[in-house]
């Protein structure tokens, strides 16, 4: 998966190959290092362009390095621009050349020019040696009071800079401080706008290990701070009010009083030329009004018209993301939008991505009053020349079919799309028929006269072929050649490649002899033939069953083929509400164009370097009872080690469990960041509980030992074999005091603890457990959101046997707790 | 915040690199990501934000031109979109088109604009006429200016003036010798027919742009005969808000230069200028296709520039279509174009013919979508009009121009 390296990319043919004209640049950079003669800059100029431009292609040009900053002394500013782009390209590889460079820089930095000023400003930090941070200090001091705005500006971000390479030296010179008088009393707009962003960054890691730096981040949302943000709030660049709105939206408003007033403040904001202002403000007013349902309610009719210009003005890149929250929202209140279907209509030339989700909009908006039009709308996008829209689109009516709304019409409309004969409008249609027979068999009498007139031989695709065998077996007694049809399948029992369609088949024959033994007996006969006889290991096994069955009694066998069928009520939905909601908290960012939460997009590679210092924090790393605080320098190490190289795999693992609060836990409420569970099945529980069958008995070594390296390893290597969420009761939040109560309770159960962290309400633990008789490891992670009381756990097991049996037994463990 | 930004050419090669941070990016993800774009079967159909093993990716393309930004960190999608926009946006206007050739020949200048637009990662001055003032655009005239003068920099030696002053969008000392303002409406009418013939949705979105030239800090009053009608607007920063809660007043101190003042959007239209009428009819394996265009509603102004675009069915093997007006070409894409150009008074255009389809097939099941185009110069038919501009706060009287034009946005009949 690697992608090759730079220095291994070869150059195309086209392009130099590079040695030879980069040695032969230096000899004439050197040429004119030292010359003063005029019209000296004009030939530099051209030959600066020359190294960028090999630099550009991908030509080391590093080795000119000496006499690029040798050829620097020039009061012509673009040189000089050019001179700073490639001493920021190679100045981390070559430490030492780059001390030549300071001497330059600093001098620039007390040009007469503020634009050199801050361009010197700029690059010196971009330098990133850190064994030069020393020469770094003092300009960056001098540009934070300089008398000009756009140095003023740069040396802020240039704070941000010099903390990354050494957070040490920029804390010392105490630059925080500064950053943040300035960020308070700076007339210009964009100097505070870069010092708030410098600042969220550098207290959102310093937070985790200084409590002052914490108070301070606390301090960032403030009422005060925030208030005088906000009413600054249109002299900031477009961009910047982003950033302000991101913090506001952080910000929680003691009475309603203010919740007004700030969206007061706002609202044209909404009408702002920047679709990402735009955004931002609709992501802050939907959360100041999440408790005031009314007002909340009145917040969706606000923002609908600038979402819907959103949509229609920019380009398809711009429309996708726009679309991708206006989805969000539509699934969240579908009857707030369903006046405004049309907008929802699918363009000819817009992207197969836009269409699709304006598609599933279309359908969720759907309800009595504009049914009639919405399926119309559709069934012009059956017959259209863009085959996996025209899918997409049959697959629509048929959920709007299965909404209930004027069924009638709907039944109808899908009989026609079969007359079409296209085979993959006959295949979606086939699919959405049987769906809507088992959920209204009151339909059967309409369809099956049209489906019976449907020939086998037209139908390829395994689904579609299923839904056919599947209604040609359902309902065998009212289509006249049914067992013939199916006869003229089973004779094709060998062409037929999909498993699917086989097992449907033996069904449909069984299901089809009780109703009319004489016509299908031979069919029978020879499906479960060529059943038995199938190399399939279901197929195989289901042919012996029937066989068995048959042979043992074939009442029996009927009323296990053939029961009373109940119509299915409601088709399981995708996703649970609960992950919907947990997208809608992380609106205007990427779980939204995902459509999932973050912690189930990112992993390791994806997660932040921010987000990632930030975690480590919180978290104490204990082997047995013996807790180790982690030591921070080394996580950290690890971490930017990380990001030095592609291959991360020799990243400490148990940062990998810890994704799940990932880069949004920067910025996303921490307290709305876990949901998911297991605890005890008497939970509220969505997910499937397992299955009642007495599992075999599990006994665990009560002296297990791991060490935490083994566990990382495993945690990393090993699938998750169970992962389960819900609700914690009262109680369980009330016993769960820290993290060690939980963890000296499992302890009883043979389960041991090896890292723990996390404050109330938020804990993240890590299990781990051993058979009694053979060295096969259970791992488990649980994640603990009190205020929220959900819980979510995965456990890894090395021993996919015993998955289900420790599952079972975990859960009783943490039932005892008193948490069901 | 994003950590690096890559101009692609439409051959997958990286044209430029822009790292914005310490983490640097490694140009290989480039590589991965052209692997995805051609493994798709259009690659239009990437999507804007994709995941790649390593980082997010946000990319949007103009111009053959793919302009990809990595990022490792959460960040809202819009504002990695929208900046690129933006950067694309100034380096068309800047280098007069986009294309690669003008970016290879002019790299100096996209790594000096990228450097004043973000630092960091964070998005600065995406401003045109701020950033005009900081880099000066190779046009003609400063090409000539640097042959006359011997002066090559293309950089102002001043900071611009507007850094900091409370109007970041105009630069505080301007002189024109000849003040003018011209404001022109421009919209653009998104119309969906059904196969019925009924107009199932027909709107207008349209941008207000004002080209000014005026001395000093002039401020302007523009105000509609009709503000009602507006379903929804959206304003340049310039644009003070309350004037126009209160009263629909746009009241504002203009950028210098050409700029989009307002974009609003009207609803539910009931008429179009012009109609589209495709029949088909299929037989035996032959379709017989009609279209007829002609003046529906007439606006009162010329229409211009009319044309019609379909793309033919896949099961169509060939097709022979002739029109009494105008040229019809089929492209080796299946993409057939009749360009009509000015609607004739006396004849109503009609292309006719017929498509021989694929052996087996009977008849036609697919049916294609018309799109339209055409262009009225002179009218706006949302119907929006401009009551008055009144200009303040200038040392000379100023010429004071206005127009108004409507193309086909989106505008589809199907059949």
């Amino acid at each position: 998966m690697a992608p090759p390296a730079q220095s291994q990319r070869s150059p195309s043919p086209s392009q130099p190959s590079g040695k030879g004209e980069v040695s032969d640049l230096k000899m004439q950079l050197r040429q004119l290092a030292g010359s003063r003669a005029p019209g000296t800059d004009d030939s530099k100029r051209d030959l600066f362009k020359k190294v960028i431009s090999y630099m550009t292609i991908g030509i080391d040009v590093s080795s000119v390095f000496s006499e690029m900053v040798m050829c620097s002394a020039t009061s012509d500013i673009v040189l000089k621009k050019m001179c700073y782009l490639y001493v920021g390209n190679y100045a981390k590889y070559n430490p030492d050349l780059a001390l030549l460079t300071i001497n330059f820089l600093q001098r620039d930095c007390k040009d007469e020019d503020p634009m050199i000023r801050g361009l010197a400003l700029r690059s010196l930090g971009s330098l990133r040696v850190p064994n030069l941070v020393e020469y770094l200090v003092g300009p960056l001091g001098a540009g934070l009071k300089d008398a000009n705005s756009y140095v003023r500006m740069v040396a802020a971000v240039g704070v941000l800079k010099l903390y990354h390479i050494s957070a040490s030296t920029c804390l010392d010179a105490d630059f925080p401080a500064l950053l943040k008088h300035l960020m308070l009393n700076d007339p210009d707009a964009q100097v505070v706008a870069n010092c708030l962003s410098a600042l969220q960054e550098i207290w959102g890691v310093e937070a985790s290990s200084s409590e002052e730096a914490a108070m301070e981040r606390e301090a960032l949302i403030s009422k005060p701070i925030i208030y005088y943000l906000l009413n600054r709030i249109k002299e900031f660049s477009e961009w910047a009010q982003c950033t302000v709105l991101e913090l506001v939206s952080k910000y929680a408003p003691p009475d309603s009083n203010e919740i007004f007033d700030i969206m007061n403040l706002l609202e044209d904001r909404l009408q702002h030329a920047n679709g990402a202002v735009v955004l931002a403000t609709i992501k802050l007013f939907l959360q100041l009004t999440l408790s005031m349902t009314d007002v909340h309610q009145q917040v969706y009719e606000r923002i609908k018209a600038p979402l819907l210009t959103l949509v229609s003005s920019g380009s398809p890149e711009q429309s996708y993301a726009v679309l991708s929250h206006l989805h969000l929202l539509v699934m969240r209140a579908p009857m707030l939008f369903a006046s405004d279907y049309k907008h929802l209509y699918c363009q000819y030339n817009e992207p197969f991505y836009v269409k699709k989700l304006k598609l599933e909009m279309l359908t969720a908006v759907a309800n009595e009053s504009n049914t009639y039009e919405i399926v119309t709308e559709l069934c012009e996008y059956a017959a259209n020349v863009d085959i996996p829209i025209a899918r997409e689109s049959i697959r629509a009516v048929g959920k709007i079919a299965l909404e209930q709304y004027d069924v009638n019409a709907i039944v109808d409309r899908l009989l026609q799309f079969l007359e079409m004969e296209k085979d993959y409008v006959t295949a979606e249609t086939l699919v959405l028929v049987k769906d809507l027979l088992r959920k209204y068999p009151q339909w059967s009498h309409d369809c099956i006269a049209v489906i019976g007139n449907i020939s086998s031989n037209n139908v390829q695709e395994p689904k579609a072929k299923a839904a056919l065998i599947w209604m040609l077996g359902e309902y065998a007694q009212d289509m006249q050649d049914a067992p013939y049809a199916l006869e003229g399948l089973i004779d094709d029992w060998e062409d037929e490649t999909s498993p699917e369609v086989r097992l449907h088949l033996l069904t449909a024959v069984m299901k089809c002899f009780f109703r009319r033994p004489p016509e299908t007996q031979k069919a029978l006969g020879s499906a479960l033939a060529a059943g038995l006889s199938d190399m399939h290991q279901d197929v195989h096994d289901r042919a012996l069953f029937y066989y068995r069955l048959l042979q043992h009694s074939v009442s029996v066998a009927n009323s296990v083929v053939n029961p009373t069928k109940q119509a299915v009520s409601v088709f399981a939905d995708t996703q649970s509400s609960e992950i919907k909601d947990r997208i809608f908290d992380e609106f205007n960012s990427l779980s939204v164009l995902y459509q999932k939460p973050c912690y189930m997009f990112t992993d390791k590679e994806h997660q932040g370097p921010f987000a990632f210092s930030e975690e480590l924090g919180n978290l104490s790393i204990g082997v047995d009872d013996q807790r180790v605080e982690a030591n921070d320098e080394d996580l950290l190490l690890s971490t930017t080690g990380k990001e030095e190289s592609l291959s991360q795999q020799t990243q400490g693992a148990l940062l990998v469990s810890l994704d799940q609060t990932e880069p949004a836990a920067a910025h996303a409420q921490q307290t709305n960041l876990v949901i998911d569970d297991i605890f005890g099945l008497g939970l509220s529980s969505p997910s499937p509980s397992p299955s009642p069958s007495p599992s075999p008995l599990l006994k665990l070594n009560a002296k297990a030992v791991l060490d935490p390296t083994s566990f990382q390893q495993k945690w990393r290597q090993l699938p998750v074999s169970t992962s389960q969420e819900g609700l914690i009761s009262p109680q369980g939040v009330a016993a769960m005091t820290s993290a060690q109560t939980l963890v000296r309770h499992m302890q009883g159960h043979h389960i041991h603890c090896i890292a723990s962290g996390g404050q109330a309400p938020n804990f993240k633990l890590f299990f781990f457990a051993q058979k009694a008789e053979e060295p096969s490891n259970f791992l488990v992670e649980c994640v603990i959101n009190l205020s929220t009381a959900k819980a979510q756990i995965k456990i890894k097991v090395e021993d996919e046997n015993a998955s289900q049996a420790f599952s079972n037994l975990f859960q009783s463990a943490l039932s005892e707790f008193g948490m069901v | 915040m994003l950590q690096c930004i890559f101009l692609l050419s439409d051959s997958g090669e990286v044209m430029l690199e822009k790292q914005l941070t310490g983490h640097r990016v490694d140009r290989s993800i480039c590589a991965w990501f052209w692997d995805q774009s051609l493994s798709q079967p259009h690659s239009f159909k990437v999507l804007p934000v994709i995941a790649s093993p390593t980082h997010y990716l946000f990319q949007i393309v103009r111009e053959g031109i793919t302009f990809l930004a990595c990022t490792q960190v959460e960040m809202p999608p819009l504002m990695g979109i929208e900046f690129l926009c933006r950067v694309a946006d100034v380096l068309s206007d800047y280098l007069g088109g986009l294309n690669e050739d003008v970016i290879k020949d002019n790299f100096v200048i996209v790594y000096e604009l990228l450097d004043e637009m973000i630092d960091n990662g964070f998005p600065l001055t995406t401003e045109p006429n701020i950033l005009r003032d900081m880099i000066a655009p190779p046009n003609i005239v400063s090409k000539m200016l640097s042959v006359v003068t011997g002066n090559t920099s293309n950089v102002s030696d001043t900071l611009p003036g507007a850094t900091s002053s409370c109007v970041p969008w105009r630069t505080t000392q301007l002189k024109h010798a000849n003040n003018d303002v011209y404001v022109n409406l421009v919209e653009e009418m998104d119309t969906i027919i059904n196969s019925d013939g009924v107009l199932v949705k027909c709107e207008i979105f349209g941008v207000v742009e004002v080209n000014s030239h005026l001395s000093g800090i002039p401020d302007l009053t523009l105000s509609f005969a009709n503000p009602s009608i507006l379903n929804d607007v959206q304003f340049h920063p310039c644009v003070r808000f309350r004037p126009w809660e209160s009263e629909k007043l746009l009241s504002f101190v203009p950028p210098d230069g050409l700029f989009k003042l307002m974009s609003y959007r009207v609803k539910k239209l009931r008429n179009t200028p012009i109609y589209v009428k495709p029949q088909m009819s299929s037989e035996s394996g032959t379709c017989r296709l009609s279209v007829m265009v002609g003046i529906r509603n007439d606006p009162g102004k010329v229409v211009d520039s009319v044309s019609v675009q379909f793309q033919l069915p896949h099961c169509v093997s060939s097709a022979n279509l002739t029109a009494n007006h105008g040229t019809v070409n089929i492209l080796s894409d299946k993409t057939c174009s009749w360009s009509i150009g000015r609607i004739p008074k006396d004849k109503a255009p009609q292309m006719s013919g017929t498509l021989v389809l694929e052996e087996g097939v009977e008849e036609l099941h697919v049916k294609p979508t018309f799109q339209v185009g055409f262009k009225i110069m002179g009218a706006a038919l949302s119907g929006l009009k401009i009551n008055k501009l009144d200009l303040k706060n200038l040392p000379t009287p100023a010429h004071k121009g206005f127009r108004a034009q409507t193309e086909a946005g989106h505008y589809e009949v199907r059949s």
